[in-house]
């Protein structure tokens, strides 16, 4: 993928339409921007909502990585080689952001085991676009285009489409079922999360349903 | 990815050794692996500039070890 982005397209769940997106392999100041001025107020309005309904916060969805400073993640690793963030940008709007990890992490499945792989640190849809949040999400297809630019990055780096990351609970079903990752289980190094690494093959057939998915 | 640009490099026959080693058994390039070394140098040196200590840790004894960069 060039600097300049790669055309991609997203699912308007409202029209059925497809709509015309780019993925880019940074995130600039427009990214932060718009999650501090669009996504957070978004996320608190449904929040609103839910304690309008008389809905205990224990109970709301969405609120695991509320917390998130995308900010501050990206100022934190500026400049490092290690490092890289990607997003997601549709008619103007930053849709989804991953920041991933080419140096730090090693594969803990036994076929793999220390092998180098892709490590995705953080990865994010705009609240609108998120099912737990959402009864009809704007856009369907974000996270499936941010898990294959982290697996294209792996073949770039000759890790040969190898990629692990630590799951929301909210996210679970989607890397194993819609990725196929293995679920290698609760790691209590990272808060309890669940950790799911793709295999060469699994990567390879991940890519091969395109957007079958 | 950014455009990339050629260099020569220089290495004794020990050096290499390690980079054909290292490329074999991580089934990567002698070029991948050097440029895997160089964002760990880079991410262990911006560590150790703010302050931090680097340690190994054994995982079956839990004996920790404090790594010296100079």
């Amino acid at each position: 993928m060039s600097e300049n982005g790669l055309r991609v397209t997203l699912l308007d769940t409202a029209t059925g339409e497809p709509r015309e997106a780019e993925l880019l392999s940074s995130i600039t100041e427009k990214q932060l921007t718009d999650v501090e001025g669009e996504w957070k107020p978004a996320l608190y309005d449904r929040f609103r909502e839910f304690n309008r309904a008389g809905k205990p916060p224990t109970e709301w969805p969405g609120t695991e990585n509320k917390h998130w400073d995308w900010r501050q993640k990206v100022e934190k690793l500026q400049g490092l080689l290690s490092h890289d963030g990607y997003c997601l940008t549709c008619q103007g709007m930053t849709e989804g952001l991953m920041l991933i990890d080419t140096s730090s992490y090693r594969c803990r499945l036994p076929e793999n085991e220390k092998r180098n792989l892709v490590y995705i640190d953080y990865v994010e849809s705009a609240p609108w676009n998120r099912p737990e949040l959402e009864q009809v999400p704007r856009y369907r297809g974000i996270g499936s285009i941010l898990v294959g630019a982290a697996i294209e990055r792996s073949i770039a780096e000759e890790f040969k489409g190898r990629i692990g990351l630590h799951a929301l609970p909210q996210a679970e079903p989607f890397y194993s079922a819609t990725c196929g990752m293995s679920d290698l289980g609760r790691d209590d190094t990272k808060q309890g999360l669940r950790y799911y690494e793709m295999t060469a093959a699994q990567a390879e057939a991940f890519i091969a349903k395109g957007n079958n998915r | 990815m950014a455009t990339k640009r050629t260099m020569t490099l220089n290495l004794t026959d020990a050096e290499m050794s390690v980079v054909e080693d290292f490329s074999a058994r991580k089934d990567m390039s002698k070029t991948a692996v050097l440029r895997q070394a160089l964002r760990l140098y880079q991410l262990l040196e911006a560590r150790v500039e703010k302050g931090d200590k680097l340690y190994v840790e054994n995982e079956a004894t839990k004996d920790k070890a404090e790594i010296m960069m100079v």
